[in-house]
Parts: C-alpha cells; structure tokens; sequence
C-alpha cells in the first residue's frame, strides 16, 4: 500500500475536534462520578470527599432488590439471546447464500430498529393478555422480553467473528473425516469463542441498561436498577443516585473493555 | 454461576407466581416516595408483605394499569389522574365500612373537586407551587406572581421559571385574571403577551431549584413547596411566596383497583395510612402535608411550623388545583409555551 491512503487523522483540526468530542461526552459523566463522592448533598457545593452515598445505596432494600433483578434478567437474557444469535449467525453464514437472506437480517436485527418505545407498548398488551390466561407474574416475560431485543447486540460480533474466521480450517477438518459435530465442537467453536463471549457481553449490557421496554413489561416488584433511578426523577435526586449510576457504568465499562479486549484483531 | 443464577431466576419465578398467598399487598406508587418505616411498621401490625413498584409518570402507570393483569392493588395517581381512574372503570368505589379511620380525612380534603365525598379515593400527599424569592435581594412583597410575571428591577435576570407547562401556565392565568385551564382567547392571549415581556428578564427554565437557591445562583424562582422549604433549610434567606392572585396546588390520591386481588389489606393500609400518626410518617418521609386532620401534632419538627408545608391561613383561599387541561385551553397553553421556548 502507498504511504499517502487517505487517513481521517492527517485532516486538518483532527486533534481539536477530537478533543472537543470527547469532552462533550465525558464530562458530564465525570462530574455524575465526583458527585457520587461527595459529602453533601446539594449537587452545587462540594463537601468534601466521602463514600457515604455508596452505604446509603447499598442499606437501601430497593436498592439491593433491585440490583438483583437487573442481574439476574441481564445474566438470562444473555445466556438466551447469545445462544440463539449464534445459532442464527451460523445458520446465516455458514452456507451459501440464500433467497430471503436480507428479510432475515432485517428480522433478526429489528430491534435495532424499531423504536423500543413501540415494542414496548406492543409488549405491554401482549404480555397483559399472556398473564390474564396463565396467571404467571413472574420474572419470565422480562426475561423473554429483554432475551429478545438483546439478540441482534450479540448477533452482530458472532457475525463478525464468523466471517471473518478462515473457512479453509472447516473444509480440512471435513477433509480428516471429522463428522459436522466434530468439526463444529474442535475448530469452528473454539475459533468463534471470543466472538460470542464479546456477544454475551455486550448483550448483557444492553439488558442491564435498558428503561423503556423494562418499564412497561416489569410486574410489580421487578423494579431494576435503571427503572428505579427513572422512579426518583420526580423528587429532588439525591446523590445515591449518583452512586447508583457509578456503579453501573464501572460494571458497563469493566465489560466493554473485555469486549474490546477479545474483539481485537490478532495482527 | 451459570448454574446459581438458574437456580436463582427458578426460585425467584416460582416465588412470584405464588403471588395470591395471603398476607400480600402490591402498591403501584411514584418513586421514593414511600416511607420504609411506614411500611415495616405495617407489615409487622398486619403480618401482611407490601411489595411497592415505582412509576415515574402518571401515564405510565395509567397505562400499565389499562392494559390489565397488571397484579397492583393500590396506586397513587395525582388528583387529574383520579376521574380517568374512575371514567374507565378501573378502580371500585370505596367500602367505607371499612375505613373508619376516613373521618379523619381533613375537611377541605374531603370534597375536592375529583372525587366529591371520598368515595373514590383518599389523601396522600398534597403541596403548592408558587415562588421562592430570596429576600437579602427582593425585600418587597413576594405573595404574588408578579415575582416572574412582571418582576421588580432587583430580580432582573436572576429569575428561574421551571420547565413545567401546566403548573407555570396556572400561575400566569391566575395573574392575567383567568382561571386555571381558561378557554378564553381574550385572557390567553393576555397570558401570552405578558409571559412572553416577562421572558426575557429570567435567567433559566430549569428544574434543579434548591442547590441555585441555597448557593444565591438565583435570586427568585417558581418553585414547589417541598423544594422551597429545603432551599430555606439551606440558605434562611429564602422565603416561599404564595401568590394573591391564585397559587397552584397538587395532590396524589390511593386509589383502589377494580381488579384488586388483596382487596381486605388494601383496605387495611388506607386505613393505616389515614391515622395521623402514620400521615405523618408519610409526611416526614416525603417532605410534603398529607391531608390527614390532626397529624401535625406527630410531624417532625422542622416541618411542624414550616410556612411552606403549613399554609398561612390568610392564603389558604387563593389555592387553586391545577388540573390536567384539556381541548382549546389545552392548544393555548401549548402554544404559548412552545413560543416561550423559542
């Protein structure tokens, strides 16, 4: 390759718009992070440093409870949609290309989409007449709900990952007499793993942080965490709030890097 | 892990969907705005498990609750909200035989507008919005809503108005002579033209009031009480006005669903939250008046004699519930307030 390829970096006010961007995003967000530190509880004064909101947060039974519904629809719902978009992932690349493929994309990855808004209310009366037959109120409908919009967030990086794995392995297992499943269990799984973990993660993400659709579909004491931060809008936020976001955004962060981290590319 | 969490999530799933044991009451209420005390002390009376589910919007709420199986007994609409409640058939007429403790529902709490009588809801908590006015900066008189509607030379561009179209529009027509949710263009357009010559002499349309009111950021603002009375406790400098020409007032109500499930507890807690001292426990938590006759004697302190929480007497007569209008006042106020944005 020729040492002039247009690079977005060499333009000019690269570093300065550069700069600025990443100010906008991330100002507000250390502030929301200093905040959680601090003493008092006006969001103007600074009272000096202390951990105080964070026991708050944490002696709160809302609180507790509601972390415990977040993981654990965040951690189903991976589980379920990581394993279905890698079945569809592979269903979708591993062949040749067939009629009806794009309606497939379009279908797996609707939830990208359509407006969560939608699907939420659309969820709302389904899941109300599911519940007015069966008279289950469990933690199922969230899980199914939050599994369903979280498949396409751990669809895209299995697809990646899939096409951008080297075919050639496959054909020379098949070559050695392995059976499909051999194949699938010896070569292609343990080359697609990164994939679908960076998938599971990112899908648990996606579950953790979602309001709207949570909002409509929770039955009554299925509060989560980000259901129970929008519950505190209309009194004046205090800063457990704070403490609250911080530790989400720690958890997202800490699994965003592993995503990042298993995503890169081997050069 | 993997296995815990299954494990975990089958407990959890079975455990909900026993949901019709007995002793089990569902409240569908706004956010932080249940008293945990309150609460403990009403599962320890009644041996009874309160689940509490946070809604952040009346409509939200009214949504979910239409949309059926929703698994709530009680909510906490606000007062607008109680008529829709009540139109659409989904909430029952109240058995008072089973409320005794609904004597104790204040008098001027009992034939409110939306519910003539009670029999349909009962008090939760109620407030005002009308304006803080640092009095160090403005030493005239602040019961009025000439405060941000025509604002005295000291306040200039040190006035906050917050962003909230209903409660901001009552004050203005109240003061351009009209009534909450007046249809008249003639007063609308009065409204319109003194909000939109008031505009530029504010500094903001914010919501976060007390942390600018305390650190003197804004010298007035339209405020709700609640927020007021935390401003002063911060900053005794500022004093909470009621405006002469009409102030706004809100109020949340428990409702019970039609399709209650733990109908005998629910009955239970509105009678327990009905008793003064408990009233006040709500209050205490909340930080707003609950509508409960005889529970000041059991408020905290700083609440008892708070000018914002108690309304002066005097004043008492220029509250006016500001509803959720509807229609052609509804087209006006939007249409003034989008312009105000502008």
């Amino acid at each position: 390759m020729s040492d002039r390829r247009f690079s977005v970096t060499t333009l000019p006010g690269f570093s300065t718009i550069a700069v600025l961007v990443f100010l906008v995003l991330y100002i507000p967000i250390i502030t929301l992070v200093a905040y959680s530190f601090n003493k008092s509880e006006g969001a103007g004064q600074w009272g000096g440093f202390s951990l105080d909101w964070y026991l708050v947060a944490f002696q709160n039974e809302q609180v507790r409870k509601a972390a415990m519904v977040s993981l654990i629809v965040a951690t189903s719902a991976a589980v379920i949609s990581t394993t279905v978009a890698t079945l569809a992932a592979l269903g979708t690349t591993r062949r040749r290309a067939f009629r009806g493929q794009t309606a497939i994309y379009v279908m797996i990855n609707q939830p990208l989409m359509v407006p969560e808004i939608v699907t939420a209310v659309a969820l709302l009366l389904f899941f109300a007449s599911l519940k007015q037959i069966t008279g289950y109120t469990g933690l199922g409908y969230m899980i199914l709900a939050h599994s369903a919009f979280c498949i396409p967030f751990a669809y895209l990086p299995i697809r990646a990952r899939l096409e951008g794995m080297d075919l050639t392995l496959e054909t020379a297992a098949a070559d050695l007499y392995a059976s499909s499943w051999q194949t699938f269990r010896h070569v292609t799984l343990p080359l697609l793993l990164p994939g679908i973990l960076a998938g599971a993660m990112l899908a648990f993400v996606t579950s953790l942080d979602d309001v709207v659709i949570t909002e409509f579909v929770k039955s009554p004491g299925q509060d989560t965490l980000p259901t129970y931060m929008l519950g505190q809008l209309r009194r004046a936020m205090k800063p457990d709030v704070n403490a609250i976001s911080t530790i989400l955004l720690v958890v997202t962060l800490i699994l965003l890097t592993a995503f990042a981290l298993l995503t890169r590319k081997r050069d | 892990m993997l296995k815990h969490t299954l494990t975990a999530t089958a407990l959890l799933m079975a455990g909900t969907s026993l949901a019709h044991a007995e002793g089990e009451l569902f409240l569908y209420n706004w956010g932080n705005y249940t008293s945990p005390e309150l609460v403990k002390k009403f599962e320890e009376t009644y041996d009874v498990k309160v689940t509490i589910t946070d809604f952040d919007s009346n409509d939200t709420a009214l949504a979910k609750i239409e949309a059926g199986a929703h698994g709530f007994d009680l909510v906490v609409p606000s007062a607008g909200f109680v008529k829709i409640y009540a139109e659409k058939g989904l909430i029952q007429e109240l058995d008072l035989t089973k409320l005794p403790n609904h004597a104790n529902i204040g008098p001027e709490w009992m034939n409110v507008e939306w519910d003539a009588g009670r029999k349909w809801s009962i008090p939760y908590q109620w407030g005002s919005t009308g304006v803080s006015v640092n009095t160090k900066v403005y030493g005239g008189d602040i019961n009025t809503s000439a405060i941000f509607m025509d604002p005295p030379p000291e306040l200039e561009g040190k006035i906050n108005v917050i962003p909230e179209m209903g409660d901001v529009l009552a004050l203005a027509t109240m003061y351009a002579g009209g009534e909450v949710c007046s249809e008249d263009p003639e007063v609308m357009k009065k409204v319109r033209d003194l909000l939109i010559a008031a505009e530029p002499k504010w500094l903001s349309m914010d919501y976060s009031t007390i942390e600018k009111m305390v650190n003197n950021d804004y010298a007035a603002t339209v405020d709700w009480n609640g927020s007021a009375m935390r401003s002063r406790l911060g900053n005794p400098d500022v004093a909470y006005g009621y405006p002469k020409e009409g102030f706004g007032l809100w109020m949340d109500n428990v409702v019970l669903l039609a399709d209650a499930k733990n109908t005998e507890n629910a009955y239970l807690f509105m009678d327990f939250i009905l008793q003064p001292e408990h009233a006040a426990m709500l209050s205490a938590f909340a930080r707003y008046g609950n509508g409960v006759a005889g529970s000041d004697a059991f408020m905290p302190e700083d609440m008892k004699t708070a000018p914002e929480i108690v309304t002066p007497a005097e004043f008492v007569a220029n509250g006016h519930f500001v509803l959720a209008c509807s229609g052609k006042a509804l087209e006006y106020q939007t249409a003034i307030w989008t312009e105000l944005q502008k």
